[in-house]
């Protein structure tokens, strides 16, 4: 088959580090590395934990590592014509600096700014996008790189997210009583308090397939569908049926013309409201027999990056026939009845899988992935 | 793509419950309502789409100023800082039940991306929503170095497209 969306290469980075390796290594094997918050005083919030890499990186840097490793994985030429989507909310860090009198980067702050300055390190001419949806950001990139191909406007898109711990986020998520409670994420699991914050950036070659074919690309894997859906509920709770999800799930099948998936690696934040709703959307959709995880019980809550390094998370679980587990899970909640692979990796032979998000403002997200 | 529909707003508005500290959502929510009220269309089949190069920075501000002050922040401020909870609100108030964007670009035109809404065929409108505020010191600086001119008052433009039945 050709006239597709292909993968052609990708660049990650988490707590766990730089790079698949660090990433098979840590959430491929349920590893949780939350610890207290180095990079600023963690003391007023409700928890210290975060899961943070080492130092205190620069978000620019981080982001344009990433793009470099995206577009040499795929082997794209400099020059390429191709798009930039990014979904971030800025770098926070030039924001407290300017509150605390400090010298500050004025364009780091400003995400239109940040997804010009990836296309010009990578040298992409095409569109240069900055999708601002919180938790549904580099979903929203993906997406719309997806749209771009197949409406034939471009050939190659560059979707990334981005975002590191730091204090701006880590107050106003302590203020609206999300952070868990006792520093522990345990997704869909009884006790859950609350998600914790997590360091995660990741970019990706979405390329059409003619294009990956006539210049002798590797393909990865497919992007064959999505679903965007909203719950028209409320500003920032879930829909308690998952009415968004179920119809981000629906249609992406729709698009796709599938009626299931092999894996679904959920959005899965670890608070009550969340789990609940995400899990009777993912029950209408789906049943009750798809394995399901949260690696967000790994990699803690990227925000903005979190559609862009689950997109990683999910497209290493095809090729490796391996489904991530959700770490932490002690006890079963008559809410949450699904098979969330709480006991450890599961090796699967995966052919298609379903990475979700879903965001403040009720927006859902849905995308496949297939074996090429 | 057609233009159906088209409103602009400046200056301070009315809050909207729960957006309180900023004109940036009482902007984009007003100037959507007077686009879309009266006017008969289907939610499932509508793309919302807020653009803003900056965002809400009064919000951002304050956040960052209780912040260093080492004050609580207010949980309101959780819900508005991010430019698309305004549209949970909207979007409850009209069953919008399509995608919702928020996005930010220098130099491209939000129009193309209204565009490449259209040709999917599971939509047949968009509301692109365009929201600035008035520049403070740190927004100035980064209006500065872009070349512009930082903007003096609070504004934004709602247009609902649809495709050209030509």
């Amino acid at each position: 088959m050709t006239g597709g969306v292909v993968v052609t290469g990708y660049g990650v980075f988490t707590a766990f580090g730089w790079g698949e390796k660090a990433l098979r290594d840590g959430v491929f094997t349920g590893t949780q590395v939350f610890a207290p918050a180095n990079r600023f005083d963690p003391t007023p919030f409700r928890t210290p934990m975060t899961a943070a890499a080492a130092g205190d990186p620069d978000l620019v840097d981080v982001l344009g590592g990433c793009a470099d490793d995206a577009v040499d994985m795929a082997g794209l030429p400099p020059g390429t014509a191709g798009a930039t989507l990014l979904g971030s909310a800025g770098d926070w860090k030039s924001v407290t600096r300017y509150s605390r009198g400090l010298d500050f980067s004025p364009g780091a702050g400003v995400p239109g700014v940040l997804a010009g300055a990836v296309a010009d390190r990578v040298g992409f001419r095409g569109p240069r996008l900055a999708f601002t949806n919180a938790c549904v950001a580099s979903a929203s990139a993906l997406i719309h790189g997806w749209r771009l191909i197949t409406a034939g406007r471009q050939d190659v898109a560059l979707c990334a997210g981005a975002y590191l711990v730091e204090e701006e986020n880590m107050a106003k998520f302590d203020s609206g009583r999300t952070l868990s409670k006792d520093g522990v994420i345990r997704p869909f699991s009884l006790d859950r308090t609350g998600l914790l914050l997590g360091d995660g950036v990741a970019a990706i070659v979405l390329e059409s397939e003619e294009h990956a074919l006539a210049r002798g690309a590797q393909v990865l894997a497919r992007m064959t569908g999505f679903g965007v859906a909203s719950d028209a509920f409320h500003i920032a709770k879930p829909h308690p049926e998952g009415r968004g999800i179920a119809s981000a799930v629906s249609q992406a099948f729709r698009r796709a013309g599938v009626s299931g998936v092999d894996y679904v690696n959920a959005h899965g934040t670890g608070t009550p409201a969340n789990d609940g709703a995400e899990t009777n959307g993912l029950r209408a959709a789906l049943g009750t027999n798809t394995p399901i995880s949260s690696t967000k019980s790994t990699t803690g809550h990227m925000l903005e990056a979190s559609g862009a390094v689950e997109f990683v998370v999910s497209l290493l679980a095809l090729l490796d026939g391996a489904v991530p587990p959700t770490a932490g899970y002690t006890t079963p909640d008559p809410a949450c009845d699904l098979d969330y692979v709480t006991e450890g990796p599961r090796r699967l032979a995966l052919h298609r899988v379903l990475s979700l998000n879903a965001a403040f403002g009720g927006m859902n997200t849905a995308i496949l992935l297939e074996q090429p | 793509m057609i233009t159906v529909a088209g409103a602009e707003l400046t200056g301070a508005l009315e809050p909207v419950p729960g957006f309180i500290e900023s004109n940036f959502n009482p902007l984009v929510y007003r100037a959507a309502v007077e686009v879309l009220t009266g006017r008969e269309f289907d939610g499932s089949r509508l793309a919302v789409v807020v653009c803003s190069l900056i965002g809400d920075a009064t919000t951002t501000g304050l956040a960052s100023r209780l912040l260093v002050d080492g004050q609580v922040h207010n949980a309101i401020l959780f819900m508005q800082a991010t430019a698309n909870a305004v549209l949970g609100y909207l979007s409850r108030e009209f069953d919008l039940t399509g995608p919702l964007l928020s996005m930010s670009t220098v130099d491209d035109d939000p129009r193309d991306t209204a565009e490449l809404l259209l040709a999917d065929p599971e939509l047949d409108a968009v509301l692109l929503l365009t929201v600035e505020l008035a520049a403070d010191e740190r927004t100035a600086a980064a209006y500065r170095l872009l070349g512009r001119t930082p903007p003096t008052t609070d504004g934004a433009t709602a247009l609902l497209l649809e495709r050209d039945p030509q």
